[in-house]
């Protein structure tokens, strides 16, 4: 049995191209061994020679321990994994990080805020909101263009359980919405039967401040406002030292906080 | 907790070396500044009235500058645990002491650090002066062995030394030497000659001051980032300070596959943060020093540690090229309006 830093293997099982240089990947365990993971939380996948990197859940692991990542191509890392191919072999630890509080968002009205690559680690957790049958929540994903958009078969599937506005800076034809996902706040409110009680988003970290602001400004409490967060994850336990946001560790006490616990956490230094 | 009385350091060195290999402070041949090197005869041992530091900190003996951590052999990942032989480390300050205590806390499930120092006895000295740059006792970190961190503690009194033990495993080290047990007063005694060396240290109002103004955020960024184009990012601190931990990681092809080594990292590197994507949450220099200092000095880790992440060692004043060691940056902090 393999420790804190060491790999596992897990087996690619499919790949399909979705979005941008990104790439739709599922993987399954290859000695039986399943785990479970909580919708927010995230991995890393290691290819010898390669280095490893994290990667956020798009599905959790099913009965059969498969589960899906998109990833898009970025560094070295991704690029080798791109160069993988169906039933390849890499290294897997994980899971890691904390999730998106779900036992707060049943039965509320929330409201999903996406930017770009941001929606994949969105993904788990609409999912499992919008099957819920008794939570009202809606989708704003916002791209620069119609190309950089990504999971399009997921966002298929969930557009039959809840609404979903999508906007563009470049739109490509007429009929599709412009400007940011917060110039649309009140078309999707009332699809949603009232204003949001729950905020969660995930993207560039200008949108997400923006929209965060927005809704403190609209009387929405910093506790009911949440953000997945991107940081260099190394190690995944708390140790390597690259995540570190104030006082706290990204890859353990987050990558999702609170609008009231980021408050504090950039209140900490000044520079 | 037993004392017993010792004639010289000497005896009881010796002895331990005798069951397990030792490492102790000396000065190799051409240095003015002693490190932790294996018992030997031909190398002179530190003088132990006067406490000074070995250049570098024990971390190293349990958080090594490089270490593998798994191999991949071409089939599967294997983990590659050290596997240390039993060792001693004669000689450490209270500082290192506080410092090792910290880093057990923070590495506790790194099977790698723990395992080497599971494999390790340390034996503590008492320092009776201040050590030259040395500001412990403002954090809490010495003069005197703190209750607990070591397995032995050598304590001199007048011409003998009061050996405490302070676990069983340090105890039985003890076994065949032939030693009288401590009269009472010897520990009141050390007791309460603590803060009379404590006294003798300079004064540190601005190491308060400037701890103060970094937990009230009142450090204004401008003098970070100062201080920040004055960081030739060399990584001397983080590489001397006891309780600095980052680390970064990279894979290394070896015969028949490839191994992955972990290696000392630095906070003050402009590309420690810098993600795939080129975003880089700390790329103003100044952000990194300051983020240094808070890890060092803020009370959010006392929560955790139970102590501040600095022990008052110095090293880091001695080492800084760019005039931002504790004391430098400290004062400059305490200064501000
Ligand atoms: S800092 Fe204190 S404990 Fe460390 S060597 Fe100096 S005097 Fe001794
Ligand atoms: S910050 Fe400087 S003085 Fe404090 S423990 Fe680290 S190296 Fe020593």
């Amino acid at each position: 049995m393999n420790g804190l830093m060491t790999p596992q293997l897990i087996r690619i099982s499919e790949i399909y191209d979705d979005g941008e240089a990104a790439r739709h990947f599922t993987f399954e365990p290859v000695s039986g061994t399943r785990h479970s993971a909580r919708p927010g939380q995230f991995f890393t996948l290691a290819i010898p020679g390669h280095g490893e990197a994290a990667f956020t859940y798009l599905s959790l692991p099913d009965a059969q321990g498969r589960f899906k990542a998109l990833i898009r191509r970025v560094g070295a890392l991704t690029s080798a994994l791109f160069e993988c191919g169906h039933g390849d072999l890499i290294g897997f630890r994980g899971p890691f990080g904390n999730s998106w509080p779900l036992e707060q968002l049943l039965g509320k009205r929330v409201l999903i805020i996406a930017g770009g690559i941001g929606l994949p680690p969105l993904a788990a957790v609409t999912d499992r909101l919008s099957t819920d049958g008794n939570t009202p929540v809606g989708l704003i994903y916002g791209c620069r263009s119609p190309a950089e958009q990504v999971l399009k078969h997921e966002r298929s599937a969930w557009h039959a359980s809840m609404p979903i506005l999508e906007t563009f800076d470049r739109p490509s034809n007429k009929g599709q919405l412009t400007g940011t996902p917060l110039d649309h706040t009140q078309q999707m409110s009332a699809k949603l039967g009232g204003s949001p009680e729950a905020i969660l988003s995930c993207g560039p970290e200008v949108m997400m401040n923006a929209a965060a602001r927005h809704f403190i400004k609209n009387n929405l409490p910093p506790e009911k406002i949440w953000l997945a967060l991107e940081r260099r994850m190394h190690c995944g336990v708390g140790e390597c030292g690259h995540c570190y946001l104030g006082s706290s560790t990204v890859c353990t006490d987050g990558p999702i906080y609170s609008w009231q616990q980021l408050i504090r956490l950039q209140s900490q230094t000044t520079a | 907790m037993r004392a017993f009385l010792l004639e010289s350091l000497e005896q009881l060195r010796d002895h331990l070396a005798a069951q397990r290999p030792l490492f102790t402070p000396q000065f190799a041949a051409d240095s003015s500044e002693p490190s932790w090197l294996p018992l030997s005869h031909n190398t002179p041992s530190v003088a132990i009235e006067q406490p000074l530091l070995p250049a570098y900190p024990a971390k190293q003996f349990f958080f090594p500058e490089r270490e593998i951590l798994f191999r991949f052999d071409g089939t599967d990942f294997k983990e590659t645990l050290p596997k240390p032989a039993p060792q001693i480390l004669f000689g450490v300050r209270s500082c290192d002491l506080c410092a090792i205590a910290y880093q057990d806390q923070f590495f506790q499930q790194d099977p790698y650090y723990q395992a080497r120092r599971k494999a390790t006895l340390l034996v503590g000295i008492d320092c009776q002066l201040p050590c030259e740059g040395g500001f412990c006792p403002t954090v809490d970190a010495g003069p005197f062995v703190r209750d607990g961190m070591a397995d032995l503690v050598c304590h001199q009194q007048g011409d003998h030394w009061l050996l405490i033990t302070q676990t069983s495993e340090g105890e039985a080290l003890l076994e065949g030497l032939d030693l009288k047990a401590a009269a009472e007063e010897g520990i009141t005694q050390r007791r309460s000659q603590e803060p009379q060396v404590a006294a003798q240290f300079p004064s540190a109002t601005h190491i308060e001051r400037g701890i103060q103004r970094i937990n009230q955020s009142q450090v204004p960024a401008e003098l970070w980032q100062t201080m920040g184009l004055q960081c030739l990012s060399c990584s001397g601190c983080t590489s001397l300070c006891p309780t600095c931990s980052c680390f970064t990681s990279y894979d290394r092809p070896v015969d028949d596959g490839f191994e992955r080594e972990r290696c000392w990292d630095s906070c003050l590197y402009d590309a420690f943060q810098r993600e795939a994507s080129g975003h880089n949450p700390s790329a103003a220099a100044g952000q990194r020093v300051e983020r240094f200092w808070f890890h060092k000095f803020s009370d959010e880790y006392i929560k955790t540690f139970g102590r501040y992440g600095c022990t008052g060692c110095g090293r880091c004043e001695k080492t800084c090229p760019g005039v931002i060691g504790v004391h430098s940056v400290m004062k400059r902090i305490s200064a501000t309006p």
